[in-house]
């Protein structure tokens, strides 16, 4: 019950990013990848969703193969993307947005997300664009998790956003995971992501450079002076 | 500021009903009918000029309802509507012409052969974004056109081709200005019926997330090809109706009257002004963009089109999102200054 990312190579045209990176997130788990900028972090999130072409390596889901499957199809088989950015659909209501979450599963019970972030209840006929950074950082994770994901993958999640706005989401990261939803946290800020996470990934150009247990990741020394400031 | 260790928040939520209650849904349906059966009853108001005049806003609200489908709900700004207009005047011309079929069935004809080979073109086309997606539409019309001119044999080229439609000849008899005030009518009804079923269902909620965002739509698990294409499709399909129906209103057709751009281009505004991607903005578009060049053309006869031309541009200045949705959002922030409306959106 994993999904799997083996030997990937990927790039935007020309211009290679990955160079043969291996990851794999087990269901029930949180695992974290960090990394400076242009490390090709969020390549790695694009391609495993469809949205740039793997050039060669594989995208597995529980033994089925999703390399180079269209976005919608990965989206369908249960693999959900909160990109960079977030990416709501600005112009639509909060409601809207998180029934659009539900379109595929043709899940319209927002009860369950809404009591994971109580925060978004207020906002359900606000206007996406119109939300403060953290709220909509919350509406996307929301909008992924109507649509009930097997694995959910964050791209930058605490990009912009306060540190106590991080935690809470964190937490609230914690209890999905312990639900059963596969979590891969993609971040430039490695202190909150390898404090929940089980597994870690080191990604710099293109390459995997160290992997362990978050933890141990966190006590080491290289790890610490690069991407924990101390 | 908060501290970190602030207790969770109150689990209070309840779940939100995410229908509203019947008599808010049903109440745009009763609206049109009501609409419907009031345009029943203006036509014994009326003096026959007038009533064509009236059938033609009922036409224009049919079409600006058709492009609102993929030029509002998807964001596609669709310029070749008229290639789908021409396209259903012209098959309907050569079936009652030459194969002397109904104008039933061919009016259903045209809309399938519009419909079939908006599919066709429409997925390449659909590839395009923006401006570029404008003018490979705008390109596909005069095509069509140009098609048409150098098909003399069949079409009759620029000499034009005329429905016959009286005699032993005719197919179906011309239906006069009552029946084609009714057609018209029945027609627009018709349209907004789709418009209203399409912008409450599953599909709609597609439409506006591919109009929002094309690749969150599909990582939404949205196919955006399909979804587009089948809305395009729709589109083209009531174009090519109305296209075929207004064909036998005026019996002789010539290529560059039906596929001519301005129908196009008063679509668009008519759109423009009375609300992209709402089911009433296209309506009241139609009605308003209509009346006034009637009554400016009545009144202003020499300066009509100058004066047209002046007040689109000041509306669509004022209101750049349209009359319903700027009213949509007056509402809710309670500003309804128009300065202010103008500011908002950045112009």
């Amino acid at each position: 019950m994993t999904l799997v990312v083996e030997d990937l190579h990927a790039g935007y045209g020309r211009v290679p990013v990955l160079h043969g990176v291996s990851v794999s997130v087990a269901r029930g788990d949180i695992a974290a990848l960090i990394g400076p900028n242009g490390a090709g972090k969020s390549t790695l999130l694009r391609a495993a969703t469809g949205m740039v072409r793997v050039s060669r390596g594989a995208v597995r889901m529980d033994g089925r193969d999703l390399t180079n499957a269209p976005i919608e199809t990965i989206a369908r088989a249960g693999i959900a993307h909160v990109p960079e950015g977030r990416r709501l659909f600005p112009g639509l209501s909060v409601r809207d947005n998180l029934r659009l979450g539900g379109w595929r599963a043709r899940n319209e019970d927002m009860g369950t997300v809404l009591e994971l972030f109580p925060r978004l209840h207020e906002r359900l006929d606000q206007v996406a664009g119109s939300m403060s950074g953290g709220e909509q950082q919350m509406c996307a994770i929301a909008r992924a998790l109507m649509g009930r994901p097997d694995f959910l993958l964050i791209d930058e999640l605490s990009l912009g956003l306060a540190p106590v706005i991080v935690e809470e989401i964190m937490a609230r990261l914690g209890q999905v995971a312990a639900e059963g939803t596969g979590i891969l946290l993609v971040e430039q800020d490695a202190g909150h992501a390898l404090e929940v996470a089980q597994r870690a990934y080191v990604l710099e150009n293109g390459r995997i450079t160290v992997t362990g247990k978050a933890a141990e990741l966190a006590a080491d020394p290289r790890v610490r002076a690069a991407y924990l400031g101390v | 500021m908060s501290t970190v260790d602030a207790p969770a928040p109150p689990r209070t939520t309840t779940v939100v009903p995410a229908v509203a209650p019947w008599w808010r849904r049903s109440a745009p349906w009763v609206l049109l009918a009501a609409g419907t059966l009031g345009g029943i009853a203006l036509q014994t108001q009326l003096y026959t000029a007038q009533e064509r005049v009236v059938g033609t806003v009922f036409m224009f609200v049919a079409l600006a309802t058709a492009w609102n489908l993929i030029g509002g709900f998807t964001g596609y700004p669709w310029f070749g509507q008229v290639g789908f207009f021409g396209l259903g005047a012209y098959v309907t011309a050569l079936c009652m012409y030459h194969l002397h079929l109904s104008f039933w069935l061919s009016l259903v004809l045209s809309g399938l052969v519009a419909g079939l080979f908006a599919a066709f073109v429409g997925v390449p086309l659909l590839r395009l974004k923006g401006h570029y997606f404008a003018i490979a539409t705008l390109g596909v019309a005069e095509g069509l056109r140009e098609v048409v001119l150098n098909l003399p044999r069949a079409t009759g080229g620029g000499g034009g081709l005329t429905i016959p439609t009286l005699g032993p000849d005719a197919p179906t008899r011309w239906l006069g200005n009552d029946g084609f005030y009714i057609l018209f009518l029945l027609i627009a009804a018709a349209v907004v019926a789709v418009a209203l079923a399409v912008s409450r269902s599953r599909a709609g909620y597609a439409l506006r997330a591919v109009n929002q965002d094309e690749e969150a739509a599909a990582a939404m698990g949205i196919n955006t090809t399909r979804t587009k294409t089948l809305a395009f499709t729709l589109a083209a399909t009531l174009t090519g109706v109305v296209g075929s129906a207004q064909a036998f209103r005026i019996q002789a057709i010539y290529p560059d009257p039906s596929f001519d751009t301005s129908i196009t281009e008063l679509a668009v505004i008519m759109v423009m002004i009375g609300g992209a991607g709402t089911v009433l903005g296209p309506i009241l578009g139609a009605i308003a963009v209509q009346y006034m060049s009637e009554w400016l053309r009545e009144n202003y006869t020499n300066a009509h089109t100058f004066i047209l031309g002046a007040l689109i541009i000041v509306t669509v200045v004022l209101l750049p999102q349209g009359f319903v949705n700027y009213l949509g959002d007056a509402v809710k922030t309670r500003r309804f200054s128009l300065l202010d409306n103008v500011r908002r959106y950045r112009l």
